[in-house]
């Protein structure tokens, strides 16, 4: 059994302590992996030292775009859940713009699912990165 | 007709604007609207061909008709994550 996506955007860096709550009871029974991955803004691009990332998000296309992705993902890779927050606006150097939260009953859906995930989100839904160099 | 198209990212950079307003034959469906933007824009005409067009917040076929109301949203490379 599955649960719905749960999206999220902020604006500014994702809080390093940023929860969704609490898994539903009739999932966390299903649930034997929990992978938590984390963007974050890295120092250097293209050999350029950065001072930030400034996010900029087309909603409501992007909000939906990122549900549909997950929805696909938790059916193709049967998970129990796939949930997202992401920033907007500025993300400072070591700070985080993205979490995905992946919930299955084995690593491997978890893994590929994750991946997978990331892959198309930074193709098909429109949120755009410009560099504010340092 | 004239239709206004929202620019995003590296595409509003280089326009310098967050959206232009495109003039279109009133029959005109998603393609024809990129080419227009091709021809009139010569600051996004390069950036053009890796775009799509977003109708209404979904991204739209290249024959799909365009309607005076409707909003428009160029979408280019993204960069997400």
């Amino acid at each position: 059994m599955s649960t719905l996506p749960r999206i999220v955007i902020v604006d500014g860096p994702v809080p390093e302590d940023f929860a969704f709550g609490a898994a539903a009871a009739s999932e966390s029974d299903e649930v034997g992996a929990e992978l938590v991955f984390d963007g974050i803004v890295r120092r250097m691009e293209a050999d350029r030292p950065l001072r930030a990332l400034s996010y900029e998000v087309y909603s409501p296309m992007a909000e939906r775009a990122i549900e549909e992705l997950a929805r696909a993902m938790i059916a193709k890779h049967t998970l129990a859940s796939l949930d997202v927050v992401h920033s907007r606006g500025l993300v400072p150097v070591g700070e985080r713009s993205m979490r995905v939260v992946v919930r299955a009953a084995h690593r491997g859906e978890s893994l590929a699912a994750t991946g997978e995930f990331i892959d198309r989100l930074k193709k098909d839904v429109p949120i755009w990165k410009l560099p504010v160099w340092g | 007709m004239r239709v206004r198209v929202l620019l995003f990212g590296p595409y509003a950079v280089a326009a310098n604007a967050g959206h232009i307003d495109v003039d279109v034959p009133d029959n005109a469906n998603a393609s024809g609207v990129l080419r227009s933007i091709s021809m009139g824009f010569p600051a996004l005409a390069a950036m053009v061909a890796g775009a799509r067009l977003a109708v209404n917040h979904s991204f739209a076929l290249d024959d799909d008709a365009v309607r005076a109301g409707d909003e428009l949203a160029l979408i280019g490379m993204v960069s997400g994550g």
